[in-house]
């Protein structure tokens, strides 16, 4: 980002709001401008310039499934691999790659083959695992990528590589580098917003880390905010107890009419900047409970989602919302599952995670879908990496577990602009390595800044003398097959 | 944008010097650099068509026949033909660069070539030269800063603004020296003051606060990436504050700079090193580690090295070396190799790659008293008398493996019940809760005999005895109990713990960072399972040696300790069970079994590694010697008997060493391995992929190293502070001029290379850094010669001509405005309050902080999972010492721009959002010091225009204009008639908090100053430096 175009932006903002002061010429000016600000559509701007060319969706709903979900479990069908059960995987296939730590001391890397089945679904005819019944019906909306890869074998850089496109902490996440871009339609609520919901208490969960939806080396007021299943859902959002909204409302329009008064004495710009900040923040008040309210969803749409979606804090509730704040306005929507790092007893967490995600994952696409929503807005569902073909500890029939495994994966993209009931990407018959097309995550990333009409490769921001990119300093590509 | 703004911008960013002399740094290395240099620069094997326009040698050379520059002749020169291109293949830049030359840019290169295409290098890389300053007829001139700041002032129709009202400068200085804002008595004492250097006299106080160190120190702990916790995965505790600690006393005792920058990049180097040299070195143990398990060794002690690297170099350089790890730096003269040849100087740190999610990552040092280190002394000296005994006694053994018997020996079975109706009688009993409480068949579920413990807790809870009867430990001895959990209040965690010589054996079953005691997978705290099933009696049973119960220790108490709910226990007992042949604490062979290939935590070091990498068969017969010897004396049971008496004794005298170690605190230190670890330059960045080898060394383009064989650390700092040092002043003046003035000289304060922002006033940066290295590096008489010149003390007011011509206030027309930064704000607010807690140092605490902050994101087995909030005075210390953890930091801290400390920060944002406001009205920290600022207020002052006036001018400094206080008066009025009719309301909003309001004071009307308060504290004046 050239530093000339940012700082035209300031002062495109600043004399928005100083024309504004001026024109009011009254103290009572805080209101006013609150009302004013909404219709003008100015808090968040997109940056000049931006979109790079017209998008195909406009927002975003990244569901991450944090700790690595298997792939040979869900996707990646491999019959023939009944036949290589508990034999050793071919030197041939590991080819020498370095393993973690965790399992390259054992003896063997015996082949653990799903034990799940999987049968075909949807007019596409793709084959899925029975452990995700509901995703099963919706197939033909997805395109499931096969051969996503990434360097990091372990969660810590693994998820900061794929949330920032790089594995040392301090870039801008994703959703950050969107808010930024693109800025916001909605002047109520946040740019991006971030749920980190419940998960199943038996699992093996891994930690998150707030880099994951920081803003990094990008202002700071493009962190993701995160919209919470405890407390208050935004951070500070209620009045204190005793605090009525009347109440609020006399002491704020006293604040601006002292801040305005201010700003007539010192005629500093930020202090109109701020003035305006305060009444987004009485909206928000209003804005988030509205948000979180679910009486006036539908019967039927509540129930495509299960009961669930009445437990705070669920997944499926952090679902539902994500459909809520796209509708009104907010860019970028990031679900952060966790749970998915199963070391051992694989097949009945897995049972734990898929049963407590899958159906909203579904649920979300057919809501988004009614709403005429899927159109124009990007659902993307996967992990860090993915997980061994061979087992990890002691394998029976009915039990193994699977070691982190970077170079390959699968994740699904749905909606604006990606091709529905597709497979992308081929790997070979142990899921180990990839055949076909395969897709570095940061390709990944550039796809998903594609198809909200941005070129990954002039989207940058200047940090430690380096135009900063999401997609980092190797090229990448947009993955033209799974676009519509 | 209006034209005349444009034309403004130009000015001040763009190269229109139309009528002066062309500077190649200023005007045009920025367009080279930006537009030419990736491709044809420094990096030579990124260089296309073997040009490189960086050096007057490459640009001046003929390719081909064509000069790419022509000294004289633009219209022969290459580059100008390439930039007026309309050929896509021709054009230079290349479109896929996304770069394109101006008009105006090709205009001023064509200008320079015409002018003799000279080359100058970089500016920051050239000595920086004291100049006279510049002679000003001018009564604003205070020092000489303002000559410099205001020689440039008519170039641009600007004039200095007028000095600011006492009132203003008293708590800008006030807030600038120590981070608070001042008191009325101080604002009164100032305003009285009339003396000509009334405000010399104030700097002077303010320099002498302890308060001084505390602020300045904040700023350091941002580029050292200080923090309390390690930072990846687990993101564990740390113990690193008595390093922050050691800073604030640093400035404070106003430590020079040379001397800083020496004890903290090689403080553990210098000669009889004394503790704070030590603690001191401690900087470079700041970075980010990580103990998750399944990482690669190589690839973390390769990434610290590049990590501290960096930070040095950002830090003291100014330049951002990140580039250079991967290739030739594109823009700055760093290759690959001088990189790593200064990555030489930390690779051979001594720090473990994985951290061990422990408190104290080793090499670490004991903050001990002499009397202490004594002490310790003599545990170890006895340690080893005992050892000796020890293993004199085991000589004796004639030791035969019961697996290679046949028939093997017979198994053996007992049990012990330690707990049934009644703790031990003759015990001593406690609780942390309410009282201890028994149920029995007609008051609860009962498992066995005549009554139950039943315990409901909120947070942790526990009963125990610790005096008055023990337990021996069996050998292969199982722990077992009865639980039952409430089905309608369950506990989050339910725990055994047991005393031998401390409370450090822990067993939890439930969330095990729920009761936030001992060291996570450890003996200390051992995760069994989930929580039991409710409404039904389990069965919870543990092996005594998980949780680091030796057979033949004593047990002198126990404890049953849950979190949250309602617990049930009963029938406390300890199995045993002996089958000589396969145990493996009778038969070695059967240990062998059980340990092969993995990491045995009680093996000391080599051994260790032998097990974990080694097959039996192929140790080395010395080693399994040791091996055995280490195992009789430690797992074998038939030895109990023959070290019984010296066993105990060595049980209880490393207990002693741990209690009294657990006692002193303690801090990560820098150290080097005893032989260094080789260096490369590792290909593409990969740490796996070491190519040819480098010694210690730094870049070319700066002063040699005097001592190239051998060099260390040491010689390292003594290089950066060395006078010939083009950078080190340079950098840190720049840094401390942009805390006070809220941008740098050099506006990218973290990059004076090419890439970055050229100063704005050149002259001005180099006498300053020139003055401030021949005033020996002190900081403070730098500090007083800023906040002393006309250009601090000028008045924050925009003219409208100043804002037009210099938004930015680049050129300082106008004094520093610019937002508190967020440990200001917060601690402004306690301090107005009365609330602030005075005590410095020591351990970081845990003030309010939302529910759900650290649980949604840690790892389960996280200590630092589960943030329990302290009580009292740990709520109202300054931010600085607020426990930081680096994956979830507090987020009344991160909402106003204050970084996540997982790297070096050298410029903080400054950001204006709603969920500032959101924090300053409701966060309940701050809703609470408007309260106790209110009632601070009511209590002292009568009257209400009086109580306005006061809470008004004790947060802005100022009295209320008229109109003001008729905003204020209104504003009251609506709050008193709304809390006057809502007297429970009143009530709660006065009791928002721990601290207690003043009983004599009517609710409603408190309820209603409290907002006034509150009000008071959100204004943009009291949270902005004006």
């Amino acid at each position: 980002m050239n530093p000339l175009l940012d700082f035209h932006r300031l002062q495109t903002r600043r004399q928005f709001f100083g024309d504004t002061g001026l024109r009011a010429g009254s103290i009572a000016l805080a209101s006013m401008l609150g009302h004013e600000m909404a219709s003008a559509s100015q808090l968040q701007a997109p940056l000049p310039g931006l979109p790079h060319f017209a998008p195909k969706a406009k927002r975003l709903i990244y569901l991450h499934m944090n700790g690595a979900p298997s792939q040979l479990d869900l996707w990646d069908y491999k019959p023939q691999l009944q036949s290589h059960f508990d034999k050793d995987l071919p030197e041939s296939i590991r080819n020498g790659q370095r393993i973690t730590t965790m399992t390259s001391g054992q003896a063997r890397l015996p082949v653990a083959p799903s034990m799940f089945k999987f049968t075909q679904h949807g007019k596409s005819g793709r084959w899925v695992s029975e452990l995700l019944p509901h995703t099963a019906k919706v197939v033909d909306e997805l395109a499931v990528i096969k051969s996503v890869h990434t360097t990091a074998i372990n969660h810590d850089p693994a998820c900061t590589y794929v949330m920032t496109g790089s594995e040392v902490p301090g870039k801008a996440s994703i959703g950050s580098w969107l808010s930024y871009g693109l800025g916001s339609a909605s002047n109520d609520l946040p740019a991006f917003v971030v749920f980190t919901p419940s998960f199943p208490a038996a699992s093996q969960a891994q930690a998150l880390f707030t880099r994951m939806w920081s803003s990094g080396f990008l202002p700071t007021k493009f962190t993701g905010v995160a919209l919470r299943g405890q407390g208050d859902p935004v951070l500070y959002v209620k009045n204190p107890p005793g605090v009525d909204p009347s109440n609020r409302r006399a002491m704020l329009d006293a604040l601006g009419e002292l801040n305005h008064l201010n700003h007539s004495r010192i005629g500093d710009p930020e202090i109109q900047t701020r003035i305006a900040q305060y009444e987004m923040a009485f909206r928000m008040q209003t804005s988030v409970p509205e948000l979180t309210d679910l009486t006036k969803e539908s019967k039927a749409t509540l129930d495509m989602y299960g009961d669930d979606v009445h437990r705070q804090g669920s997944f499926t509730q952090s679902a539902i919302l994500a459909r809520r704040l796209i509708e009104r306005g907010t860019r970028v929507v990031q679900i952060l599952h966790r749970g998915w790092d199963q070391h051992n007893n694989l097949p009945k967490l897995i049972k734990g995670q898929v049963d407590d995600s899958e159906r909203a994952c579904a649920a979300l696409i057919m809501d988004l879908k009614q709403r005429g929503l899927l159109e124009d807005t990007l659902v993307v569902w996967g992990g860090e990496f993915g997980r061994t073909v061979y087992s990890q500890g002691s394998l029976t029939k009915d039990n193994y577990g699977r070691d982190h495994h970077p170079r390959c994966f699968t994740m699904w993209m749905a909606g604006g602009g990606v091709k529905g009931g597709i497979e992308f990407g081929e790997t070979d018959d142990f899921s180990y390595n990839i055949t076909k097309d395969p897709v570095h995550i940061n390709d990944l990333n550039a796809t998903i800044l594609h198809l909200m009409g941005i070129d990954h490769r002039k989207f940058t921001f200047k940090f430690q003398g380096l135009d900063q990119r999401l997609t980092g300093v190797e090229d990448h590509h947009v993955i033209k097959g799974i676009l519509a | 944008m209006s034209p005349r703004l444009l034309l403004t911008l130009l000015l001040l960013t763009g190269p229109t010097h139309a009528a002066g002399t062309l500077d190649f740094n200023r005007d045009i290395r920025p367009i080279l650099s930006d537009n030419c240099f990736a491709c044809h620069g420094f990096d030579a094997k990124k260089r296309k068509a073997d040009l490189r326009l960086d050096t007057p040698e490459g640009a001046y050379a003929a390719i081909d026949g064509a000069f790419p520059v022509k000294p004289g002749d633009a219209q022969s020169s290459t580059i100008i033909h390439r930039a007026l291109a309309t050929d896509e293949d021709e054009v230079m830049p290349p479109p896929e660069t996304n770069k394109k030359l101006t008009s105006s840019q090709i205009e001023t290169l064509k200008r320079w070539i015409s002018e003799g295409a000279e080359y100058k290098k970089h500016w920051s890389f050239e000595p920086p030269v004291k100049t006279t300053p510049p002679p000003i007829p001018n009564p604003h001139i205070r020092n000489p800063i303002d000559n410099f700041i205001q020689a440039e002032l008519p170039k641009h129709n600007l004039s200095p603004a007028p000095e600011a009202s006492k009132e203003a400068l008293i708590r800008r200085v006030t807030l600038d020296l120590t981070g608070l804002p001042p008191t009325l008595q101080e604002i009164d004492a100032f305003l009285a003051d009339s003396s000509p250097d009334a405000y010399e006299k104030l700097v002077a106080r303010l320099l002498k606060s302890q308060r001084y160190g505390e602020h300045m120190g904040r700023y350091w702990l941002d580029a050292a990436r200080y923090a309390d916790t390690h930072g990846l995965h687990l993101d564990n505790e740390r113990s690193m504050w008595p390093y922050r600690d050691w800073v604030v006393r640093a400035f404070n005792d106003n430590l020079p700079f040379d001397q800083f920058t020496t004890w903290q990049l090689a403080g553990d180097l210098l000669p009889n090193a004394t503790l704070d040299q030590k603690i001191a070195s401690g900087f470079n143990r700041c970075n980010v580690t990580t103990s998750e398990g399944g990482s690669i060794n190589e690839e973390f002690v390769f990434r610290y090295a590049v990590d501290r690297t960096d930070t040095t170099v950002a830090v003291w350089l100014g330049l951002t070396a990140g580039c250079a790890v991967c290739h030739d730096h594109k823009f700055d003269p760093i290759t690959q190799k001088e990189f790593y040849q200064l990555y030489a100087f930390f690779n051979s740190a001594a720090d473990p790659a994985m951290d061990g999610n422990i408190l104290l990552t080793p090499p670490t040092l004991r903050l001990s008293t002499p009397a202490q280190s004594k002490q310790l002394a003599d545990l170890d000296q006895k340690i080893t008398t005992v050892q000796s005994k020890i293993r004199d006694a085991l000589k004796t053994l004639n030791y035969i493996d019961p697996a290679t018997l046949t028939p093997p020996p017979p198994v053996a079975t007992s049990e012990v019940v330690w707990f049934e109706d009644a703790f031990p009688a003759g015990s001593d009993l406690q609780t942390a809760g309410a009282p201890t409480e028994f149920v029995t068949q007609e008051t609860g579920p009962i498992f066995s005999g005549k009554k139950a413990l039943k315990r409901t807790a909120t947070g942790v809870a526990q009963d125990f005895f610790t005096k008055g009867r023990n337990f021996t430990v069996p050998p292969n001895g199982k722990l077992s109990v009865q639980c039952y959990l409430d089905e309608k209040n369950p506990p989050t965690a339910v725990m055994l713990q047991f005393h031998t010589a401390g409370w450090n054996h822990r067993a939890v079953w439930g969330e095990e960072g729920a009761i936030p005691f001992g060291q996570v997978r450890t003996p200390e705290r051992v995760k069994v399972g989930p929580l039991p099933a409710l409404g039904k009696w389990t069965k919870l049973e543990v092996d005594a040696a998980k949780l680091g119960l030796k057979p033949g220790a004593k047990v002198t108490g126990f404890a049953f300790t849950q979190f949250n709910g309602t617990v049930f226990w009963d029938h406390l007992a300890m199995s045993s069970r002996v089958d000589p042949a396969k145990d493996p604490q009778w038969s070695l062979q059967a240990w062998i079994k059980a340990n092969q290939g993995k990491r045995v935590a009680e093996l000391p070091g080599d051994l260790q590694t032998l097990v974990r990498g080694k097959k039996a068969a192929e140790w080395p017969a010395p080693d399994a010697a040791r091996l055995k010897d280490w195992w009789l004396e430690n797992e074998y049971q038939g030895s109990r008997e023959i070290i019984e008496g010296i066993g105990a004794q060595k049980l209880a005298l490393e207990a002693e060493k741990k209690a009294l170690e657990d006692t002193i605190p303690a801090t990560f230190i820098m150290a080097d391995l005893p032989e260094p670890r080789p260096s490369f330059i590792m290909d593409r960045g990969l740490y796996d992929k070491p190519t040819t080898p480098v010694s210690r060394n730094t870049p070319a383009l700066f002063p040699p190293l005097p001592n190239k064989e051998n060099a260390s650390r040491l010689d390292l700092a003594k290089w950066l502070v060395s006078p010939e040092h083009p950078l080190t002043a340079r950098v840190a003046v720049n840094r401390l001029w942009q805390q006070f003035f809220g941008t740098g000289l050099v506006k990218t304060s973290n990059d004076f290379g090419s890439q970055g922002a050229p100063p704005t006033h050149p002259e001005l940066l180099d006498w300053l850094a020139v003055t401030f290295r021949e005033d020996g590096w002190d900081m403070k008489k730098f500090v007083t010669r800023l906040v002393t010149s006309h250009t601090y003390r000028q008045t924050a007011q925009f003219s409208p001509e100043n804002l037009q011509a210099d938004p930015e206030n680049k050129l300082l027309a106008r004094g520093p405005r610019f937002r508190l930064d967020a440990e200001v704000v917060r601690d402004q607010a306690l301090f107005l309050s009365g609330l602030l807690s005075p005590t410095m140092g020591g351990k970081g605490v845990r003030p309010y902080q939302p529910e759900n902050i650290w649980e949604p994101v840690a790892f389960g087995g996280s200590n630092t999972k589960n943030y329990i909030q302290d009580h009292g005075e740990s709520l109202y210390r300054r931010s600085l010492y607020t426990f930081w953890k680096r994956t979830a930091p507090p987020p009344n801290m991160t909402s106003f721009d204050a970084p996540n400390r997982e790297s070096y920060c050298l410029q903080r944002e400054r950001s204006n959002t709603p969920l500032q406001a959101l924090t300053l009205m409701n966060d309940i920290q701050f809703f609470e010091a408007s309260r106790a600022f209110a009632q601070r207020v009511l209590t002292t002052t009568p009257s209400t225009p009086d109580r306005l006036t006061t809470l008004f001018r004790s947060a802005t400094g100022r009295h209320p204009e008229p109109s003001e206080l008729t905003i204020l008066e209104q504003a009251l009025s609506k709050h008193l008639a709304n809390f006057k009719t809502q007297p429970e309301a009143a009530q709660q909003a006065i009791t928002y908090g721990e601290s207690k309001p003043d009983p004599a004071l009517n609710p409603s009307e408190l309820a209603a100053w409290t907002l006034l308060a509150n009000l008071i504290l959100n204004l943009d004046e009291v949270v902005t430096k004006s």
